[in-house]
């Protein structure tokens, strides 16, 4: 069968599959559906951050019009609680009166309209007992949790080679906290049959929705069914099954109709997670020509009160540089706030930002261009592990970049480029993102009319998954694109991974490999034993698949068609499994690598007028094999602009006093828009990964990594200004 | 004060109201706070016109009243009698793609796709209100469409091929 060094690097750029549906409004999102009798539901939030709820009176909003129940903690059935993943799962909501955070749901108000559940629940009154909350990063009396996931990294002895190195640097940097905000509502539909539970929802994950809910309401998990095929954007906000899924459920229960329930954009806000604010110190200590010798980074996050939430920002920095003294250090501290959870780039994206920073401002100490300290400084193996990586073409990535953006124009001295009014910036930062790959499960068949469907319960929230596993399945049964459909989105489907972490498109496009591979060879068992067959006693690895056909590799003329196979055995259809896994890394003698990239930035910045401009961004990306160049650039592209977004305009805003989020709307919390950005060029180097058996590693999240340093560098470019807090805002520039 | 809005909410009127949507007249009887957003979407069953914000801050609900572009989130059904309202739907005259729609698919113009209905609307109407004559004045006049997954570079593209074409007057 073809392996990944037969094909090209970068995959034909094919439109979406799913492209006509979004066009033209019939791609159904989770609050698109309806069901007869259909009620629809209300939340009420808290308005106190910390305390108890001391009185509930919604005698008014269950005399309202149209009401069908008002649910509180007073009158909730016990619920069990969801299982962990890799993220800790919200407790149930209503189980008790403790106020944990601002926003957090007290009632749930179920109507016959979404008119009359939205009116009644404002009639819900609630006194509390309220408690001072904990809201600042630096209240002392905030519970401080040390290496919280274990992944602390320590490798030489940093502090002393710090002390005795002949350049030292050290800052501090921090970050906002940013809000997931896509711009689907998050929505769930919820109809009960006895106790079978069928469920639309927002999820980047429909499988772990559907465990979820059948351990809350203590049901069958076989009667658990949860439906995403199209999902309005998640970011991360899809990973747990927030309280809200299940309250449309608790209310579809308690009503006997099915209920319909949709988060409203400031509910979006302390409902379904956020990217967490980060204080971060880096030291670095260098030799005067460039060399590292020391880097100590330590990072403090924010956390909710009640379970975790994986944010490591200093872990990545071990695997950055070569660099021989390395200690990194996480912490969280727990506040009275709304539930954090992972953002496209999760620690990374805030980590990045600190330790790209701090490489260029050690370039300025040292008098070494930017570009130069890190190739000085590049890690040929795996710094921590010792191992040679799976896949890397960093350096290929800063060079490329450079020439494509023109680096060598850049005068190094702040400010000392311009045109006309405008002070000119150009600014860098490498990017190596972690690796990750989740275990998943395909299904393929062929059937006797030559096509295939390929199905997975995985979810394609935007990035492109219908299509590039569409290709990919043609691909590896010898098929025309037309003749694959790839199914998705259906918790009944072969159990499939999250669409989180940059490791799907491994996970899955193993799992496709395996069950395609697994399918061809059940063909090829049927002829095995049939001395009129031209495939008669082959193996697996001595065939190619081509146009609908089975042949020897290197005769073609010596094959037949899937067709021909199944006519001649009767069977209409035959159809195989996949399982996909992680390899290990020391069997494999490989340190697994996730992508690379560098981003190259000009900004501009009117310091009369007081302007901020991003003029232009050159992404180099390696990410092993690309699947599909034009919806991986759109990756990219995307992942850009929400690094901009990190940069220059989002900050979710805590009032200190109360803990309520200030700015909890489109209007208040600023995200790029058209006018914000540039246009951008995306190109891709590097070779297939060896760690998986397509070749591929990520690229929904490393389009944003990078972009906030290089950003704050150019900005230093442009005007001597070094801003060491995102949002890089006019305030601070001037 | 409890009682007061308990009294209004008893007395919430219904309004009757004719909706000419993509050519089609229907008769409802609708909640008076109903707007034209929830009206499409949940009495018609035309979804592919989405909410966002329901606040007029992200575009994605964008129809067409009288070839003009409107919010449909900020627009109540009442008070839409007797408007012409086109919907994404209504775009793909006899299943062939609108320029707009053909060029999005093309360019990569969208990812989730959830603001797309919403963007598509304002192209179509930037176009015809011939304000796509430069890239800059696309992405000016495409600020009110916001889309989460970043792909306004390929909107730009997409709209700057089809008003290269003459329009998309077709």
């Amino acid at each position: 069968m073809t392996t990944v060094e037969q094909v090209a690097l970068v995959g034909a750029g094919v439109d979406r599959i799913d492209g006509p549906l979004k066009v033209t409004g019939a791609a159904h999102y989770p609050n698109d559906f309806t069901f007869p009798n259909l009620a629809h539901a209300a939340l009420v939030r808290s308005t106190v951050a910390a305390g108890r709820i001391s009185r509930l009176d919604t005698s008014a909003a269950q005399a309202a019009p149209g009401v069908l129940a008002v649910i509180t903690h007073e009158n909730a059935p016990s619920l069990g609680h969801a299982p962990d993943t890799f993220l800790s799962a919200p407790p149930p909501p209503l189980q008790d009166d403790r106020i944990l955070h601002h926003g957090q749901y007290l009632a749930v108000v179920v109507a016959g309209t979404a008119e009359q559940a939205t009116a009644a629940a404002r009639l819900v009154e609630a006194d509390y007992e309220p408690a001072e909350p904990v809201i600042d990063i630096h209240d002392p009396r905030a519970e401080r949790l040390t290496d919280p996931w274990g992944m602390d990294t320590r490798r030489g002895d940093a502090q002393a080679a710090l002390a005795s190195a002949e350049v030292r640097f050290e800052a501090t940097y921090t970050t906002a906290d940013n809000t997931n905000n896509p711009l689907g509502l998050f929505a769930t539909v919820a109809a009960w049959d006895g106790d079978a539970l069928t469920v639309h929802d927002a999820t980047q994950w429909p499988g772990y929705v559907r465990t979820a809910l059948a351990r809350v309401f203590q049901v069958p998990e076989s009667g658990v069914r949860v439906l995403a095929p199209f999902v309005g954007g998640g970011f991360g906000a899809g990973l747990r099954a927030w309280p809200h899924v299940i309250l449309a459920a608790l209310a579809a229960r308690t009503v006997g109709r099915p209920v319909k329930l949709v988060l409203t954009r400031p509910e979006m806000f302390t409902g379904i997670g956020h990217r967490t604010a980060t204080e971060q110190r880096v030291r670095i200590g260098a030799a005067r020509e460039g060399r590292l010798v020391a880097i100590d980074h330590e990072s403090t996050t924010t956390l909710q009160m009640e379970g975790d939430n994986l944010e490591p920002c200093a872990a990545g920095t071990a695997a950055a540089y070569a660099c021989p003294n390395v200690s990194t250090r996480d912490q969280q501290v727990r506040l009275n706030i709304a539930w954090c959870n992972s953002m496209r780039g999760p620690g990374e994206a805030q980590g990045n930002f600190a330790l790209e920073s701090a490489m260029d401002e050690l370039s300025y100490a040292l008098g070494i261009d930017p570009l130069d300290l890190r190739l000085r400084n590049y890690a040929e193996n795996h710094p921590q592990l010792g191992l040679p990586w799976s896949s890397k073409a960093l350096r290929e990535c800063y060079e490329v970049g450079a020439e494509r953006f023109g680096w060598s124009r850049r005068t190094p001295q702040p400010g000392s480029m311009r045109d006309g009014d405008w002070l000119i910036g150009y600014g860098l930062a490498g990017v190596s993102f972690f690796w990750y790959q989740p275990p998943c499960q395909a299904g393929a068949t062929l059937r006797r009319d030559g096509t295939a469907l390929v199905r997975s319960a995985v979810t394609d929230i935007g990035t492109g998954t219908y299509t590039v596993m569409t290709q990919l399945s043609a691909e590896l049964l010898g098929l025309d694109l037309e003749q694959v459909t790839f199914e998705l989105g259906d918790s009944d489907l072969p159990p499939g991974a999250q669409a989180g972490g940059s490791g799907l498109t491994a996970g899955l496009g193993s799992a496709v490999h395996a069950a395609c591979r697994d399918l061809v060879r059940a063909f090829l068992d049927m002829v095995r034993d049939d001395p009129t067959s031209p495939l008669a006693g082959c193996g697996v690895d001595e065939v190619t698949v081509a146009g609908g056909r089975i042949h020897r590799t290197g005769t073609p003329q010596r094959g037949e068609s899937y067709t021909d196979i199944l006519a001649a055995h009767g069977l209409e259809e035959l159809t195989a499994g996949g399982a996909s896994t992680p390899a290990d890394p020391q069997e494999l003698g490989l340190a697994p690598a996730g992508p690379f990239g560098a981003r190259f930035v000009e900004v501009r910045v009117d310091p009369d007028l007081g302007l901020l401009r991003v003029a232009r961004i050159v992404s180099v990306i390696d990410a092993g094999r690309i699947l599909n160049e034009k919806t991986a650039t759109s990756q990219i592209i995307g992942g850009t602009v929400g690094g901009i977004g990190m940069a220059m305009f989002e900050e979710t805003v805590t009032d200190a006093k109360t803990g309520r989020i200030a700015n909890a709307t489109f209007g208040d919390y600023l995200i790029p828009v058209n006018a914000d950005v540039p246009d951008m060029e995306v190109i891709f180097v590097g070779r297939p990964d060896r760690f998986n058996p397509i070749g591929v590693k990520g690229v929904g999240e490393i389009g944003l990594v990078g972009v906030a340093a290089a950003i704050a560098n150019a900005v230093h470019h442009a005007t001597g200004r070094r801003i060491r807090s995102l949002p890089i805002t006019i305030d601070q520039l001037f | 004060m409890a009682q007061d809005v308990v009294h209004s909410q008893t007395s919430v009127p219904r309004v009757g109201v004719t909706l000419t949507v993509n050519g089609v007249d229907h008769r409802l009887d609708l909640d008076s706070r109903v707007t034209l957003l929830d009206a499409l979407r949940d009495a018609l069953e035309l979804t592919g016109t989405k909410k966002g914000c329901d606040q007029g801050a992200c575009g994605a609900c964008t129809v067409m009243a009288d070839g003009r572009r409107i919010l449909s989130c900020l627009t109540l059904a009442a008070q839409c009698e007797g408007r012409e309202i086109t919907t994404v739907e209504g775009l793909a005259a006899g299943g062939a793609l609108h320029p707009v729609q053909e060029a999005f698919v093309r360019h990569d113009a969208f990812q989730c796709g959830y603001c797309t209905s919403g963007q598509i609307m304002s192209a179509v109407c930037l176009l015809a209100e011939r304000r796509a004559g430069s890239d800059a004045d696309i992405r000016e006049f495409m600020s009110g469409n916001l889309c989460r997954c970043g792909a306004y570079p390929n909107i730009v593209a997409a709209i700057r091929e089809v008003a290269g074409a003459g329009g998309g007057d077709a």
